[in-house]
């Protein structure tokens, strides 16, 4: 047996050429099935939600009361809504205000908050002292009143929207980055970089943040989704866009109240956002698989 | 009376009533409430107010009727008046002078002698302008109200309310009316318990504590029991009611359902005896059943949009009439509601006491789009960002996108819709701070007055900046002093269809009321103003063999 053991390290002439993280990364996530398909179908419903001006088959508004709810035929492939709207239609154009809000408001969550526990965690002292004190601030100050102030003070905008959300969103992710951050900057190889001269932005860069994507991509897969809720619901409370506009959040919404007549008002959007949470949960288990440093290159 | 109906939220609230009742005990709230004398009432929102000199709208009165009565009362099936605190009155032969006499056994609710002097005081409170009254006007018919309110006369002792004795009050009008006594169970005239208002603040203080769950003093049938934000007022049998021993209710909660979906559903498992509203897919269910609970019957009020003239493209009066008659009325009446709604082209209901509003007002795109091009919007070119203000509910979100789309058709104009929640939408309109704002009222009592004279300039609910010195001038002086009821509504006609040319407010459609009503709430006959009597309700489980027994179709 042990005279046909692989040697665990070839030797070549050639210098091994080191692999990026994100090519690393790649490589991995391209052997991990489900995410793979999560990806798909991620780019594809963004996809037709860029299309969706030239590709709907109705208009989003076009109303034909006569027609009223209808279940799904071949006309409306989905059926209609109470003012004879077309489901189908709706739905895409749903999708563009759910997506848009999702990834934008996500995205500037992300960027404070990484940011903001980043150097909060790293600096430590005072500094950490006096941001986390913000952050504590801000968490106890009850999100609905911050939003609803923002959008009094500023008017009602869809870009706006996107931003009150992110600047809400942010808290608990600066609290996650900040305690990686903590636990990463006393442990060996940080050390070790130290001790090798390298600077500290080097050091943030190239061990810290990679460290830290894990728990920050799982966080970011759970807050889309918990966004394009909290878009519905500020919609509802007439914060958000208004009718004839529509996102999944507010179909949904609107389809739990007839969902005993009409269920498929319900349903379709219902499914609609539900692909999409799955894809980018299995999308997201994936990149934390693939982008974790501590497991083996292979 | 504002009519509202109202929206989402308190879903938690309601979602965790469910579940706890849900599972636990075996018996439902209603079968519990059937037991003991308790009526669920679904009550659509959270009051804006409970002193009677504030409030406005339908669901306040429903519980400041429950907590305080007036001089007289209505009998809930003829609506005509009955003895209320006063046990008789006498009428002078000129209509100018009544005459009450008050009960001798009529108490306030922590056992305090009630008597005349009581309305002397409160009427005067009423009038003070620093209260912001918006009912005020209720109290012009009556000698120099007016010119006391508007600062005219300085001395409350020459307006006509005089308490002759404790048990005598005497009051004088301005003209003959012939609603007055049926003004007089409205709540903007219901007497307030002085020392309770003065011991939390001044007589002309608004939003004092005195009407807070502890503080409350009444007259009525009902003491304020408990006042829990978002979750429900309660009301206890009030033993010093001067008629305590025909009460059979011994409490009553108000929840405040703004969810439609969620009232129902809270209905159907046994939470509600009866809800304010029912939802517009539920109608055609319940019809379909043939069931008994569902009761549709009309309603005098109406349903219509305010415009405020003071925003300078709404101050033509060109573009108003044109955006009312891009409305498509019998559409939204026959395929949005769904309820047997009446489309109305006129803001006072049809029929009431006899009258018959004149309109030239009909759903007419050329003509719209002609107006709109004349008013300098060809095509709806350049019209400017207008918005749609509604108080957030299922159907008047309907409405409006149903309107709204019709104006893009018609018009090639974009309206916004804003939502809001009851107490800010009322502020707002109140206010002035909107440029369409939907709206409706409910008749007070049973005259076409009560649907004309909130357009008065100033009127404290007119609301849409519109004036028209005419207009005032018919309501005020001529259609009082009108010495026949023919040449009465003759006034009436003309005033409204002055008030129809200038537009000041959409007319959209007559309500219906609807509601599903438990069978074991007895004693309670509907009525076109849809005022309960809560000391008349009383509770009997049903035979559950009977029940199966088909309704009668009230449509």
């Amino acid at each position: 047996m042990a005279a046909n053991a692989p040697t665990s390290t070839q030797v070549s002439a050639i210098p091994e050429q080191g692999t990026s993280l994100w090519q690393d990364a790649w490589i991995k996530l391209r052997k991990n099935r489900l995410a793979l398909y999560g990806l798909a179908i991620l780019v594809l419903l963004c996809l037709v939600s860029l299309a969706t001006p030239w590709i709907a088959p109705y208009g989003y508004e076009e109303q034909n009361l006569g027609l009223g709810a209808t279940a799904p035929s071949l006309q409306h492939w989905l059926g209609t809504d109470i003012f004879g709207r077309d489901m189908l239609t709706r739905i895409m154009y749903g999708g563009r205000v759910s997506l848009a809000v999702g990834f934008i408001a996500t995205a500037v969550a992300l960027v404070i908050g990484v940011l903001w526990g980043a150097i909060a965690g790293f600096t430590g002292g005072r500094v950490d002292a006096l941001m986390m004190r913000i952050v504590d601030i801000l968490y106890a100050l009850p999100f609905m009143i911050f939003i609803v102030l923002l959008m009094v003070i500023f008017g009602r905008n869809i870009f706006l929207l996107f931003f009150a959300i992110g600047a809400v969103e942010w808290l608990t992710m600066a609290r996650i980055v900040r305690s990686q951050v903590m636990s990463l900057r006393k442990q060996e190889f940080v050390e070790a970089a130290h001790s090798l001269g390298l600077s500290q932005w080097t050091i943030i860069r190239r061990h810290i943040i990679p460290n830290t994507l894990g728990p920050v991509i799982v966080y970011t897969t759970l807050t889309i989704p918990s966004v394009m809720l909290l878009e519905a619901f500020l919609s509802f409370l007439g914060l958000g866009i208004q009718p004839p506009q529509s996102s999944w959040g507010l179909l949904i919404n609107y389809g739990v109240e007839t969902m005993e007549e009409y269920p498929w008002l319900l349903i379709f959007p219902g499914i609609a956002l539900s692909l999409t949470l799955f894809a980018l949960n299995f999308l997201g288990d994936g990149l934390r698989d693939a982008l974790d440093p501590r497991t083996s290159k292979d | 009376m504002q009519k509202l109906i109202s929206s989402l939220l308190p879903v938690c609230t309601v979602a965790i009533c469910l579940i706890l009742s849900g599972c636990g005990m075996g018996e439902s709230r209603v079968e519990s409430g059937n037991r003991e004398g308790i009526l669920h009432w679904g009550n659509a929102t959270e009051p804006q107010s409970l002193d009677p000199h504030i409030a406005t709208g339908v669901p306040e009165h429903k519980i400041i009727t429950a907590l305080m009565e007036g001089l007289v009362l209505k009998d809930s099936t003829t609506l005509e008046p009955i003895p209320g605190v006063a046990e008789s009155w006498h009428i002078s032969d000129d209509g100018l002078i009544y005459t009450f006499y008050l009960r001798k056994n009529a108490r306030w609710s922590n056992g305090d002698p009630h008597n005349a002097h009581d309305y002397v005081w409160s009427w005067w409170r009423a009038l003070q302008p620093a209260l912001g009254n918006l009912y005020a006007y209720m109290y012009f018919p009556i000698y120099n109200a007016q010119a006391y309110y508007e600062g005219d006369l300085q001395d409350f002792t020459d307006v006509g309310v005089k308490a002759l004795d404790d048990h005598t009050l005497q009051i004088q009008l301005e003209n003959p009316t012939p609603y007055f006594l049926q003004l007089l169970d409205h709540y903007s005239l219901f007497p307030v318990h002085r020392p309770t208002v003065e011991k939390f603040g001044t007589a002309d203080e608004r939003g004092t504590r005195w009407t807070f769950e502890g503080n409350l003093v009444g007259n009525g049938a009902f003491t304020l029991n408990e006042w829990k934000i978002n979750r429900y007022i309660s009301v206890n049998k009030n033993p010093h009611y001067w008629d305590a021993e025909r009460v059979k209710l011994n409490q009553v909660y108000f929840y405040p359902t703004e969810n439609l979906t969620t009232e129902e559903r809270m209905f159907r498992a046994g939470q509600l005896h009866y809800t304010y509203e029912v939802p517009v897919d539920k109608i055609a269910v319940y019809r379909q059943k043939k069931s008994q609970e569902l009761q549709i019957s009309p309603y005098l009020g109406s349903y219509f949009y305010r415009f405020n003239t003071r925003v300078e493209h709404l101050s033509d009066k060109r573009v108003r009439r044109a955006l009312a008659m891009a409305v498509d009325r019998q559409k939204i009446a026959d395929q949005v509601l769904k309820a047997g709604q009446v489309p109305a082209y006129a803001i006072t209901p049809p029929n009431t006491m006899g009258y018959y509003p004149q309109s030239n007002l009909t759903f007419d795109p050329d003509q719209a789009r002609a107006l709109m091009a004349e008013a300098g919007y060809p095509n709806g070119q350049g019209f400017p960002k207008t918005e749609i203000l509604y108080n957030t509910q299922e159907e008047h979100r309907k409405v409006a996108v149903a309107i709204q789309q019709m104006w893009k058709d018609v018009l090639n104009i974009d309206v916004v819709l804003l939502n809001q929640e009851w107490k800010v939408y009322l502020d707002s309109v109140a206010n002035g701070d909107y440029a369409i704002a939907r709206a409706a009222w409910i008749g007070d009592y049973v005259d076409p007055n009560n649907f004309l004279d909130m357009w008065l300039c100033d009127g404290g609910n007119n609301r849409t900046g519109w004036c028209n010195p005419d207009f005032d001038q018919m309501i005020l002086e001529q259609a009082p002093k009108a010495k026949t009821h023919a040449e009465r509504l003759k006034i009436f006609t003309q005033a409204e269809t002055l008030l129809l040319e200038d537009m000041p407010a959409l007319p959209l459609y007559i309500y219906v009321s609807k509601h599903l009503v438990s069978p074991s709430i007895k004693n309670f006959p509907q009525n076109i103003l849809n005022q309960p009597s809560f000391k008349d309700i009383y509770l009997q489980a049903p035979d559950t063999a009977m029940s199966d027994i088909t309704g009668k179709e009230t449509n």
